[in-house]
């Protein structure tokens, strides 16, 4: 419909303006957007996690699901200033639980199968300079060394290879802000002013 | 009494994060349903912390609503959405065609979108004024930048078959190289914050001590 | 700060002069994206894909297209597709993107796909999947009870998911490496917004990632694959000549330094 079209255009608009400066127009898109974003996650917190993993076995009688309502609700003590501490207990799980999943995940995923790839792809040329890249690469982090002599031109090297990877990155950085921009300027001139 | 709340916040987080690391290696019916547990725990917290900075932030724009005048009409404007956005999403629910869904599509999604477009814009006048020559390694990187800007697009393809080529080795050789001993690297820090996590020598989550 | 604005201007002006002249560039597709495609080409109609949608609306005009060739391909192919969110506002792009693309394909509700919703606690939901799905989602997104739909009945955990293609603007992809094909052994597509790519390309490498689709391009390939060409390929032309112009600005910023050291010099 054309008449939602125009809100969502004008409101694309609002936030361009702060290309010129900041402004009123802006500060308006800008309030609105966030305010939006907090009740959307509102809604979906409440309807998505709290009802059905909360609320709905408490109300079917299954007690075990109080253990986590009893955490969950301590992390609202942290709006009381002496109460605040207690919070931390909640957070210690969470974070004690992610510390304990990511420990073998971590090893296995990005240090064992990593390494085993590297050794196992030197078979070919482009394999033999990965496998030089990555150890020159952790050669130039090894900072409880002096980077002198042999290992001091080998970091060097390691640096060329960074440099390619964040080359190589703003290229694709570039790839993806262009992408968002053109999604923007389509429905601007096609879904809205229709001249494309 | 904060003594034995530290010790049982670290206790906490210290008898989590072995159970996590054996359950792991041993399995067994009652480890997989302690393990199922706490992941289901694991998502209520969560969704609790989510609403904790909700309301911190609704409870900030309360206060600016009371004492600063200039920000009050913003303050305003976001208080009336967020109470606008969520008791459409509790009344009307989020199905196809309930304005809860409406909001997102024509009000938060194309506007968030093009907040993030505008760095298409400081991307293109940092490229002008930052990107200097200034050493053979920022050339390294430049010359390695624009060899993959150029040869990744379909009018990279028309200039030259070759761009493609030497984007593509770039990425998936020296590019690639450097990727896997930074993760190497990141993998191997990541588990020894996370042992120390578990030991109680790190404590920042605490609040920095 | 004037310089800075007639940047802005220029592509600005560059950018709509190439879309409204909008001319054709041929679009070569990829080993990477032909891979993929065909991967989910050879599924049967019985298959499952998991299709995660971990990415917040400021990345959709780049990701949306992807996500939504991939979700064509499965429903034109009749391949069942079982949807969730890992990032909250990717909930409703995600519901929003296969109800109509399920309608426009003429799949039912619960037979042929099916919406989970969004869990917040990404270690959690991953490796919780991989025990059971309906202890992580007890409802789909709606409400209703995962058990009464009869796809929900049938995926009981990663193993009767035959691909689990994660649509991320960020890292949530190394996490459905490390718990759910790692620990698992579930098969992990990416299909990526352009500025993560080069973090992935070593999982790739290394067998982790079954495969890595990119961005607009990406998408651009992938629709050229599917004979249907649609966003990606439409955004092609812009893409280009913001690159070029891009490269252009670069060179021209070095070659003013380049003379004002010089004229220092003398």
């Amino acid at each position: 419909m054309w008449w939602e079209t125009t809100i969502t255009a004008l409101l694309t608009l609002a936030i361009y303006t702060i290309l010129v400066g900041d402004n009123p127009i802006f500060k308006f898109a800008e309030h609105l957007l966030l305010g939006l974003s907090i009740g959307y996650s509102l809604v979906v917190t409440v309807k998505s996690i709290l009802i059905p993993q909360a609320i709905a076995p408490l109300g079917d009688g299954q007690w075990a699901a109080l253990i986590p309502v009893i955490l969950g609700s301590a992390m609202f003590l942290r709006v009381h200033p002496r109460l605040a501490p207690w919070s931390q207990i909640p957070l210690a799980l969470l974070i004690g639980a992610g510390a304990g999943a990511a420990i073998p995940a971590m090893m296995q995923a990005r240090v064992l199968k990593q390494t085993a790839a590297t050794i196992s792809g030197s078979g070919t040329v482009d394999g033999v300079i990965i496998l030089l890249g990555v150890l020159v690469t952790l050669m130039y982090f090894v900072f409880t060394r002096r980077h002198t002599g042999a290992w001091g031109r080998a970091a060097v090297a390691g640096r060329y290879f960074m440099m390619i990877f964040f080359g190589a990155t703003f290229a694709y950085t570039v790839m993806s802000r262009m992408a968002l921009l053109i999604g923007r300027l389509e429905f601007l001139l096609s879904d809205w002013l229709g001249v494309i | 009494m904060s003594m034995l709340r530290d010790r049982l916040t670290i206790l906490t987080a210290a008898t989590a994060g072995v159970f996590m690391v054996v359950q792991y290696f041993v399995t067994s019916p009652g480890m997989d349903a302690t393990y199922r547990a706490i992941l289901n725990w694991m998502q209520v917290i969560f969704a609790c912390a989510l609403m904790v900075g909700i309301a911190a932030v609704v409870k900030n724009h309360i206060v600016r609503l009371r004492r600063r005048r200039a920000e009050r009409p913003y303050s305003l404007v976001l208080l009336a959405s967020v109470a606008a956005m969520a008791s459409m999403g509790f009344s009307g629910g989020i199905d196809q065609g309930s304005s809860f869904l409406w909001a997102f599509n024509h009000l938060q999604a194309p506007m968030q979108a093009t907040v993030f477009s505008l760095l298409a814009f400081y991307v293109t006048s940092a490229a002008f004024r930052g990107f200097r020559a200034r050493s053979v390694e920022s050339a390294v990187l430049i010359a390695a930048g624009l060899i993959v800007l150029i040869g990744r697009v379909p009018l990279g393809e028309q200039i030259s078959a070759q761009l493609p080529a030497a984007a593509e080795w770039i990425v998936n050789v020296p590019a690639l190289a450097a990727k896997r001993a930074i993760l190497i690297g990141i993998g191997l820090g990541m588990v020894a914050t996370a042992l120390k996590v578990i030991a109680g020598v790190e404590r920042t989550y605490l609040g920095g001590r | 700060m004037r310089a800075r604005r007639i940047i802005f201007a220029l592509l600005a002006v560059a950018m709509i002069a190439v879309m409204i002249w909008r001319p054709r560039l041929p679009i070569t597709v990829t080993d990477s994206t032909r891979a993929v495609f065909a991967m989910i080409d050879a599924l049967d109609s019985n298959a499952v894909v998991m299709i995660s949608f971990d990415h917040e609306a400021s990345s959709l005009p780049e990701i949306g297209p992807i996500g939504a060739a991939i979700a064509d391909h499965c429903f034109r192919r009749g391949i069942k597709v079982v949807g969730l969110a890992l990032f909250s506002e990717g909930n409703a792009i995600g519901y929003d993107l296969l109800s109509r693309r399920a309608i426009r394909q003429g799949r039912e509700y619960g037979d042929d796909w099916i919406y989970l919703g969004f869990r917040p606690q990404y270690t959690a939901a991953i490796l919780g999947m991989g025990e059971d799905i309906g202890e992580v989602f007890a409802t789909d997104y709606l409400g209703a009870p995962l058990s009464r739909l009869p796809l929900g009945a049938r995926v009981r955990n990663y193993e009767d998911i035959d691909l689990v293609v994660s649509v991320a603007d960020g890292s949530m992809p190394t996490y459905w490496i490390e718990y759910a094909a790692n620990r698992y052994g579930e098969k992990v597509v990416a299909a990526l917004s352009a500025v993560m790519v080069t973090s992935f390309t070593p999982y790739q490498e290394s067998g982790q990632l079954a495969g890595i689709l990119t961005g607009l391009k990406g998408a651009a390939e992938y629709e050229q694959l599917l004979q249907s060409p649609a966003a990606g390929v439409r955004g092609m032309a812009a893409q280009s000549a913001a690159h070029v112009l891009i490269a252009l600005l670069v060179l021209w910023g070095n070659i003013e330094a380049w003379r004002s050291r010089k004229r220092r010099a003398a």
